[in-house]
Parts: C-alpha cells; structure tokens; sequence
C-alpha cells in the first residue's frame, strides 16, 4: 500500500515537471520562467536538507493539528447530532465559520496569541476541523434503524450506546475521513506558515515566492507530496487495522 | 430606358459596395490605429502609481493610439515573467528582480526607473526609539520580509554597521501590521509613501511620534519601481515602446505638478476611498519627492550608478550566481 502510494505520487510529480519543461522548450522560456533540469537539480541538492527538515516541522504541527480537530469534531458532532436547539446551532455554527476565509481570521489569531507556533496549530486544526466535523455530523445524525429500534423499543437506548452503534456502523466511512483529513491537515498547515509562521515548507515557499524562485518551489511541492503520501498511507493502514480488530472487516 | 435603368442599377451597385467596403474597413482602420497593450503594475493601485492611473484617465495613452490596459500587481504577480510569457507588453519591476531575471536569462529591459528614491523604508517611534547612525540598530527588533528586498538592504546596513544577526533581532513581517502596533517591533519596513503616511497617521492621532530609517541616507540605495519590457518589444516595436513610455513619462509629470494636485486627489480618492484627502495629500508629496527630487528633474531617468550598487549588494548576498552587468539591460533611448 505504501510503496504504491508513493510510486503513484512519483509518477504524478514526474508527470508534472515533463509538461511544464515541455511549455518551457516550446514557448522558449527562460530559466526566470521556468527552470531548466540543471537548475531542478541543483536546487534540488541544496534544499534536501533544509527542506527536508522544513517538512518533517510541518508534519509534526500538521499530526497535532489533525488530533485535535478530530478529537473536537467527534466530540461536537456526537453533541449536535440529536435534532434538537442545540444540534441545530453547532451545524449552523459550523457551516458559517468554514466559509470565513482564514487569511481574515489570522489578524485576530495575532492578537489572541501572536504569531508563531500555536498561531500555526491553531489555523491547521481550523482548516481541518470543519470538514471533519461536517462528516462526523452526517454519520452521527443518521441512525441505524435496523439496531437502534430494538434498544429503543426496549427502553435500552442511552447516548453512548447510540453513538457507539453508529460509530461502529460507519467505522469505515469515519477511518476514510480521518486518513483524508490529513491532507487537510497539512494543507492548513502550510496556510498557517504562509502567512503566520517563521518555520516549516510554507514559510520556505513563501521566500521562494518573493524571490520568484520557481525552482525552490518546485522542490517544496516534491517535500510535501512525498511526506504527505507516506503519513497517508500510514494512516490507511492503521485504519484497516484498527477495522480488523474492531469488525473483523 | 433599360440602360438608363442599368446604369442607375450600376450606380447603386456601386454605391452599396462602397458602403460595405467602408463599414467593413472602418473596424480595422480603428483596431490598426489603437494598438492594445498590457501595462502589469507591481502593486495594486494607490499611490506608488498615481502618474500610470493619469496617463490612463486622462486619455494620454489613447492620444498615442494605443489602448492600454492598466492592470494592478500584487505580491502573487512579475510583470517579467508575464511579459516572457506574452500575457503583457510592459510592466514594472524592482531592480532586484530585473537582476535575478537577467541572471537566469530572461530578455528582460528596463526603459525607465520611475522611483529615484526607494520607498521602501523602515517606520518607528522616534519618541521611543533612536536611530542617529546604524549602530543604534543593536540589540533592537528589527521587522524584515525575509525573501523580499527589504531583508537584501537590511543585511548590508548590518554589515556596515558590523553587526551580525546575533546583534539584533530579526522579526519576520507578513501583511498585519499588529506586531508593529502594539510595540512588538521597534522598526517596520513600509512603503514610506504609501504606508508609511497611512500608519504615521494613525500614530499621530494616538499622540506619537514616528520617524523613518532610510537606508539611501547611509549609502544604500537599491533601486525601486522601473518600467519594463522585452528585448523583443524593444528590438521590433520601437516605435510603440517610444509612444508608450512617452504618454506614461507624461502622465507622471502631469500627476506630480502642485497645479493639478486638486484633480490627481480627486482621482486617487476614487481609486482608494477610504483614505482621507489629508493622508492622500501627505502621500502625494511623499512620492513627487521620490519620483522628481528636483522641480526640473525629468521623471525616468537612471541612476546607473545605484543599479550597480543593487547588483554589487545581490551578489553579495549569494542571491545571483555571478555578475549579470545589469547596465546592459538598462535601455536610456526612449527616455525623451
């Protein structure tokens, strides 16, 4: 599963990176435009390491960032999952705040607690947070008849029993969203560095960007693609394992 | 009767074809006459491109048959790659990226530098802090872009100055000014004439006092805004490239002569609103300064002699390989 992902990635990447020097020799571009092979190279052998390092920082607040906006989203999305008030107001609440662009919110996130590293956790965890908690909603407000009748009918039906059997209902539905939620995470990792960060591959590309370095770019897009290709891959497959042990699916 | 009839029936033939031959040939004679033109401006529209916006609302561009479009720039923009890629046919460009575009084999040229001042300089409170010569800069916060010019111009201040990084504290700015308002920051860079006017604005309402540190009064002058265009353009349009930067010189002469301040004001507050006429007034004056030193100072010319320096500091810095002899993409010509 791993080695495939990666493959799979590799193939994009190369893909990629043919088309563009296609453009490149076709329109006759410079190396201003569109770097050459050597130049790809070069770059390339410098920033290995730094970049390298750039992106293992990124994981790391992208991984922190991942749990708590999962742990958040379980926890509002079993609380508003009944059709009540209340149910009704975190589901409002929730579609109102995914669509406030996050570059709007960053100034207030400033002020609240400056920049830097918990500035960046808290916009990966906002960035991740919404779709997760929208999916978590959908799963826990639709219920399994079919179980749920017998422990209603009964008079056995409590909360956790009721969000347990739909958990476990949809256990394979939730490990999808959860291992997808880590390009989420990532992503909202590196809007976080781009513009509230003095570290990891945004803040890199945002240098790279004001000095119009096309290749430095396109190395960081290699780091990212890479790295996020193996924590998904991880992911899946903690997620089939914990579906093995849970369901014996 | 009947050759009467032809004749007459000839005659309106005749009449109806020229008809259609001068409708048909009016739109072409009118494309031909006005030639469309892409000018990518580096930032968006205020201040720092009062005499492009005049020569466009004035109609100067038009008088030279050309239809220009005006588009705004943004930190996501280069008006060098865009004109590489045909999208433009002029742009304007810091000098840093004209020398990195040159040193990666763009056939970028400059026309004009339109700043002979860089704008780019450093706010603070001189109430609170002292900056009398660049060893003050020790053991203060100093705000940089790092990546952006700002960082370039700061590190040879620094090394002038013999301080190392360890002497100061860097602090990395984005878009929000907030670090700097609330005293985070004891320097922030800023477009003096834009910004600059704007937040010294502010501060004044709040009863301080603010300052600039600028870099061109300890011997670094790295040069700003410049118009550019291809090798290409130059090479086989020169009569276009003439006409353009001909209206554009124009334009800004016009927006910075005190006699049309009313009107140039006028028209800033449409393109920015928000400002009062006060700030915009302050940040008119700030740029006739940096544009046209001297009353007589004809807007465009080349400070060669700061390009050099720009490219001597780049390299320097490790940011260009090797030299690129940046005077060889410096096109004086069309200068009128």
């Amino acid at each position: 599963m791993l080695p495939r992902r990666i493959l799979q990635f590799l193939i994009i990447y190369v893909l990629g990176i043919c088309a563009l020097l296609a453009l490149k020799y076709g329109a006759g571009l410079s190396d201003y435009v569109i770097p050459g092979p050597d130049d790809l190279w070069r770059t390339g052998t410098e920033v290995f390491r730094p970049f390298g390092l750039d992106v293992l920082n990124t994981l790391t607040v992208a991984i922190l960032g991942q749990v708590i906006s999962v742990v958040l989203a379980i926890f509002v999305g079993v609380a508003g999952r009944r059709a009540t008030w209340f149910g009704s107001f975190i589901k409002v609440a929730a579609y109102n705040v995914q669509a406030y662009p996050i570059v709007a919110l960053a100034p207030i996130l400033f002020i609240l607690v400056g920049d830097g590293w918990i500035t960046r956790l808290l916009i990966a965890a906002m960035i991740c947070y919404f779709p997760v908690l929208l999916s978590v909603l959908g799963i826990m407000s639709e219920p399994v008849e079919d179980i749920e009748h017998f422990y209603r009918v009964t008079g056995r039906l409590r909360w956790q029993l009721e969000v347990k059997i739909r958990a476990f209902e949809n256990l394979s539905k939730l490990t999808t969203v959860i291992s997808g939620s880590a390009t989420l995470a990532f992503a909202g990792t590196i809007v976080a560095e781009f513009i509230a960060a003095n570290a990891g591959i945004g803040y890199s590309i945002r240098i790279a960007l004001y000095q119009s370095d096309l290749s430095r770019i396109l190395a960081a897009l290699f780091f990212i693609g890479i790295v996020l290709s193996v924590y998904q891959g991880l992911l899946e497959i903690t997620g089939a394992l914990v579906r093995r042990t849970w369901a014996g699916v | 009767m009947s050759e009467h009839h032809g004749l007459k029936g000839n005659g309106r033939a005749l009449t109806a074809l020229a008809i259609v031959l001068a409708v048909s040939f009016l739109p072409i004679r009118s494309s031909q006459a006005a030639e469309a033109v892409v000018y990518r401006l580096k930032w968006l529209f205020n201040v720092s491109v009062v005499g492009d916006l005049y020569a466009d609302e004035k109609g100067l561009f038009a008088e030279k048959n050309l239809a220009v479009t005006v588009k705004e720039g943004g930190p996501e923009r280069d008006a060098i790659k865009e004109i590489e890629l045909g999208h433009a046919q002029f742009g304007v460009a810091s000098a840093d990226q004209v020398i990195r575009a040159r040193s990666k084999g763009s056939p970028v040229v400059v026309i004009a530098q339109l700043f002979q001042v860089n704008p780019l300089q450093w706010i603070y409170r001189s109430g609170r802090v002292r900056i009398g010569n660049l060893s003050d800069l020790r053991g203060k916060t100093l705000g940089v872009t790092f990546g952006g010019n700002d960082e370039s111009i700061l590190r040879t201040l620094l090394a002038m100055a013999g301080l190392t990084e360890r002497d100061v504290n860097l602090f990395s700015v984005r878009y929000d000014y907030t670090p700097f308002l609330r005293d985070r920051v004891d320097i922030w860079p800023v477009y003096r004439n834009a910004q600059g006017i704007i937040l010294q604005d502010q501060l004044g309402a709040e009863g301080e006092e603010t300052a600039f540190f600028n870099p061109a009064e300890y011997g670094v002058r790295f040069v700003a805004n410049s118009v550019v265009t291809s090798e290409a353009m130059v090479r086989e349009r020169g009569d276009m490239v003439r006409r353009f930067l001909s209206s554009l010189l124009a334009g800004w002469q016009m927006a910075l002569e005190a006699s049309r301040q009313p009107q140039v004001l006028e028209m800033l507050a449409r393109f920015d609103p928000n400002l009062p006429p006060r700030v915009l007034a302050a940040q008119l004056d700030a740029t006739r300064s940096m544009v046209r030193p001297e009353p007589n100072f004809s807007v465009g010319a080349f400070d060669a002699a700061a390009w050099r320096q720009t490219e001597r500091i780049m390299l320097e810095q490790g940011l260009i390989p090797q030299p690129v002899g940046v005077e060889r993409s410096l096109e004086p010509a069309f200068l009128p």
